[in-house]
């Protein structure tokens, strides 16, 4: 931190400077435009955007996204089973946090 | 290295059937699966589970597996017999990789095998099996997890990480290596949020971009700070007195001792903000002091005074009035 100029690489905070396309999404998640778009239409991902090719993600969907795909991949639940995993992760997040304060 | 009881590591007879090998698997997937479950060890156990199902679940793999006798004990020192895997067909790999290498380890993108497993099934290909020889394709994208002080967000850091990623060398042999990289730490970072290395990740072939980096930061517990999404929080305990008549206090914060001023009649529970004294950024987090009241002990002759002379003081104070129906 004492040098004047640093060499230390930069990077972009995905969640708040960072809109992915489905293209960046399904390379950094390894998974499918298939299934980036079930995830849409089940609600788990709400891209901005009328049309795929126009659809941008906020960077909270990566975190999302990859958990989804692991649950689905690791657990061999269906879709509707990862939303609600989602759902209910979601609570116990907010449950927990309310823990913190 | 030491033998590993893959019927142990799934609580099944050896005997199990297929059936009860999946049942088994999954349900112990479900109970130590990382992102679920909130135990110290749920990630290594996962592992396990994980290793252990890629074997049992595949029936030739079993049979080699099972071909090694049932007097091992876990844990104890192994080393595979010459020839044990003798008339199975999954011998003969290309290159380093083993002959499972590009076999999918029940989704876990970043399967590590143990070195037991690879002694007997070989090492696993690159990492998500890309494509090798295409030409002009994209590296892709890693991902790693880097622990950071609360302190660090306060101020921005520097930090080194030590990566390691499966590399191919000219004879097209997978080794894992390591690499070093210097990154800044960006003020107002929380956790959980990603940082983005554009580059940073596998190498492109046929000239194609690289992929990405992706480092998921989180905290390392502090002594003293809770952190929810941007807000901070600390406990401050208060003597009775304080509480009671008001006083300055001194509260610790990440950026340094502030004076705090308890209003008086303040009861335990509550939160006094210190408005963007949070994690900084461009929508800064607030500090919460959260008070305790302690009450000093009765153990002395003046100390049971002063609680007798409180007594005296409030003859009309019923603190378990509303538990009267």
């Amino acid at each position: 931190m004492n040098r004047a100029i640093s060499s230390a690489l930069r990077g972009s905070v995905v969640e708040e400077e960072v809109e992915l396309t489905i293209v960046e999404l399904v390379r950094a998640c390894r998974t499918t435009e298939q299934q980036v778009e079930v995830w849409v239409h089940e609600g788990v991902l709400q891209p901005s955007g009328e049309r795929r090719e126009a659809w941008r993600f906020h960077g909270d969907s990566l975190a999302r996204m990859r958990l989804a795909t692991r649950l689905m991949q690791d657990l061999e639940i269906n879709t509707a089973g990862v939303a609600l995993a989602l759902d209910l992760l979601d609570r116990i997040a907010e449950l927990e946090s309310r823990l913190r304060r | 290295m030491k033998y590993k009881d893959y019927y142990e590591t799934l609580g099944v007879p050896r005997g199990a059937s297929q059936d009860e090998i999946k049942k088994a698997y999954r349900k112990l997937a479900r109970k130590y699966h990382p992102d679920v479950s909130k135990m110290a060890d749920a990630e290594a156990r996962f592992k396990d589970i994980n290793e252990a199902n890629e074997v049992l679940k595949d029936p030739e793999k079993r049979a080699a597996y099972d071909q090694m006798g049932s007097n091992w004990k876990a844990g104890q020192e192994f080393s595979p017999p010459p020839n044990w895997d003798a008339g199975f067909e999954f011998r003969g790999g290309r290159g380093g990789a083993g002959p499972f290498g590009a076999a999918s380890f029940g989704g876990a993108q970043d399967f590590d095998a143990s070195d037991f497993f690879e002694s007997l099934f070989g090492r696993r290909g690159a990492a998500s099996g890309a494509p090798r020889s295409r030409a002009n394709v994209q590296g892709e994208d890693h991902h790693a997890k880097v622990l950071i002080d609360l302190e660090d967000s306060y101020r921005g850091a520097e930090r080194s990480i030590s990566l390691r990623a499966p590399v191919e060398d000219a004879d097209g042999r997978i080794a894992m290596q390591e690499r070093t990289l210097d990154v800044h730490i960006p003020r107002g970072i929380r956790p959980g949020q990603h940082l983005r290395l554009a580059g940073q990740g596998a190498p492109g072939t046929g000239g194609a971009r690289a992929g990405d980096l992706y480092l998921e930061i989180d905290f390392n517990p502090h002594r003293l700070f809770r952190v929810d999404g941007s807000d901070v929080y600390v406990d401050v305990p208060l003597a009775p007195w304080e509480a009671a008549l008001g006083a300055t206090v001194d509260v610790p914060t990440p950026e340094g001792t502030v004076q705090l001023t308890i209003p008086a009649g303040s009861a335990a529970g509550r939160k006094l903000r210190l408005k963007g004294r949070g994690l900084p950024g461009k929508n800064p987090g607030d500090l919460y002091a959260v008070l305790a009241v302690v009450p000093p002990k009765a153990d002395s002759e003046a100390g049971r005074a002063a609680y007798e002379n409180l007594a005296k003081a409030f003859p009309d104070f019923r603190p378990r009035a509303h538990l009267q129906g």
